[in-house]
């Protein structure tokens, strides 16, 4: 069981605010879309790891954005910077 | 036609259409291009031919939205990979095309710039993500169209809307300018009227690009030249798997009729099953869910995208600009993802999610070593009704039953027209091993070519 507490912790973490009409409906709909989840539990297999690799490239300059285009779809800057709310 | 007059009609359908498949269309860049096109001076395999592009694919100068409030005004400073292959080819970029909010979705009714409709039936929907690209292709508001697939965005609009649409390979189209979403499991695809168009714009857009470290370094394959290959001999499977509960008995039997046409001309044919395959549906959406919150963490309103007027405090910012940002179905998948991932339960989801996806991979392996290609419904029904699933998303999800399984397995899926309900079309996919698109199209050509159900490839 997933309560109203749950949802209101996932979306501090995700960062999103809720109003009291998503976070009643969001704990309705997240019980039945886990219990559907729960299929997954009588699995077994172990994880067979994919065989991975990393992909390397040599590390040449090569044209990238200029800083106008950089901040061109910023909604806030300043003298070039992005503009950012306050950390504290 | 000169490609100028093409346009200009195609302008005047998409001005007066009810459909609402476009979300931008470049009505200046469309003119120019087509008049380059006219003057001759512009060679290339789609020089002057009008092309939809998804809105999760970036174009320069082009607003791309995802069909989100929160990239209402974002304009891309630089083009997709794909994109930059079409405009080599000589193709005119019509528009921008409807879709799901961020691809989330399977009927393109979670658009922050309202619903696409049917063009078969204005009540039904288009299917989605892809919605607006299938959509416009169909009721020839565009010529060819580019679409993406995380679980089945692609296929899905392309069986609801009668024209024909590839998943490829993982690995095979660049996803550089592609909005992610889960990208351990999307491709950006063509959607076309016909076979061969389709074919066509693949080996346009297909091949290695440095900059997405997952593309793969491999030739081109030639899918249009093989085209009218002999079937005879091939192996075709049914996987019964997907022909289980919720299967409109209209799409099966359509399916079963499809495959008795390949059966005739010269194909053989057998049933066989992949029980990993009832795992599916879970397995994709945690994955898709986990990959989408931790995608979707940049969205925070500073760099580019929706911001608040008044800032606080950063997190209350940013929780603010994501609230007012982002629709329902994508805080719904971010939240669930977030969880998914979160302390105590990464064991019980996500890493249950890829063991699954292990499983699946395996029986597909199998599969493939006893066939050539195997067929099912693309989809369990024909396009439903506007509205009828939104409010309850798990039978929303239930949609991409049949379309999930090959993302998960990284593996290519053509999707063709094999019949009708009513107006509505049925689609049936055509399912390869990896990197086997062009026996794909080969089965799809000599059915499409044998049969009626396309009324485009006549």
């Amino acid at each position: 069981m997933i309560t109203k507490t749950d949802v209101e912790r996932v979306a501090r973490l995700a960062c999103i605010d809720l109003d009291d009409e998503d976070l009643q409906e969001f704990t309705i709909q997240f019980n039945s879309i886990l219990e559907y989840f729960e299929a997954l539990e009588e699995i077994k297999a172990e994880l067979i790891k994919q065989e991975e690799h990393n992909v390397l490239r040599s590390d040449e300059v090569t044209p990238s954005l200029s800083q106008q285009e950089a901040l061109s779809n910023a909604p806030r800057v300043d003298s070039g910077y992005f503009k950012g709310p306050r950390i504290l | 036609m000169s490609p100028r007059e093409r346009i200009e009609k195609m302008l005047d359908a998409i001005e007066c259409s009810d459909l609402n498949a476009f979300i931008t269309v470049d009505y200046e860049g469309a003119r120019r291009q087509a008049t380059e096109a006219d003057s001759g001076e512009v060679d290339g395999r789609l020089a002057g031919i009008p092309v939809g592009i998804k809105d999760a694919i970036s174009t320069k100068g082009l607003r791309t939205t995802c069909a989100s409030k929160m990239l209402e005004h974002y304009v891309p400073p630089y083009d997709a990979f794909v994109i930059r292959k079409l405009r080599e080819e000589g193709a005119v970029l019509i528009g921008k095309t409807n879709m799901d909010e961020f691809s989330m979705g399977a009927s393109t009714e979670t658009s922050f710039f309202g619903p696409c409709k049917n063009p078969w039936d204005l009540n039904c929907v288009p299917g989605g993500s892809s919605g607006g690209s299938a959509a416009s292709v169909a009721a020839n508001e565009a010529d060819l169209a580019l679409g993406s697939d995380t679980g089945g965005s692609i296929r899905c609009p392309a069986s609801f809307c009668g024209v024909v649409g590839l998943k490829p390979t993982y690995g095979r189209v660049s996803r550089s300018g592609l909005v992610s979403y889960g990208n351990s499991m999307e491709q950006i695809g063509p959607i076309a009227r016909t076979v061969k168009e389709c074919a066509t714009l693949f080996e346009i857009i297909a091949g290695h690009d440095p900059s997405d470290s997952t593309s793969l370094d491999i030739p081109v394959p030639r899918c249009v030249s093989s085209l009218s290959n002999d079937i005879t001999g091939m192996k075709i499977g049914i996987p019964l798997d997907f022909f289980g509960e919720g299967v409109d008995p209209a799409v099966e039997n359509a399916t079963r009729d499809a495959i008795d046409v390949l059966e005739d001309l010269g194909a053989r044919v057998a049933e066989t099953s992949m029980p990993s395959l009832k795992y599916a549906l879970s397995a994709y959406y945690i994955q898709a869910m986990s990959e989408a919150s931790s995608n979707l963490a940049r969205y925070c309103g500073i760099i580019y995208g929706h911001r608040v007027q008044k800032d606080h405090e950063w997190h209350r910012t940013f929780s603010e600009n994501r609230a007012s940002g982002f629709g329902k179905e994508v805080k719904r998948r971010v939240l669930l993802g977030t969880y998914a991932l979160s302390a105590g339960y990464y064991d019980k989801y996500y890493l249950k999610a890829l063991k699954a996806r292990t499983l699946i991979s395996a029986d597909f392996h199998k599969a493939f070593q006893q066939y050539d290609a195997l067929i099912a419904p693309t989809m369990p029904y024909v396009a439903f009704k506007i509205g009828e699933k939104i409010e309850d998303p798990l039978s929303l999800y239930k949609v991409d039953i049949n379309t999930v399984p090959v993302n998960l397995a990284n593996l290519p899926s053509l999707s063709i027209p094999c019949g009708r309900k009513g107006r509505l079309p049925i689609g049936m996919q055509i399912i390869g091993d990896r990197l086997k698109e062009a026996l794909l199209f080969n089965i799809g050509w000599q059915f499409e070519r044998n049969t009626e159900f396309n009324i485009y490839a006549k």
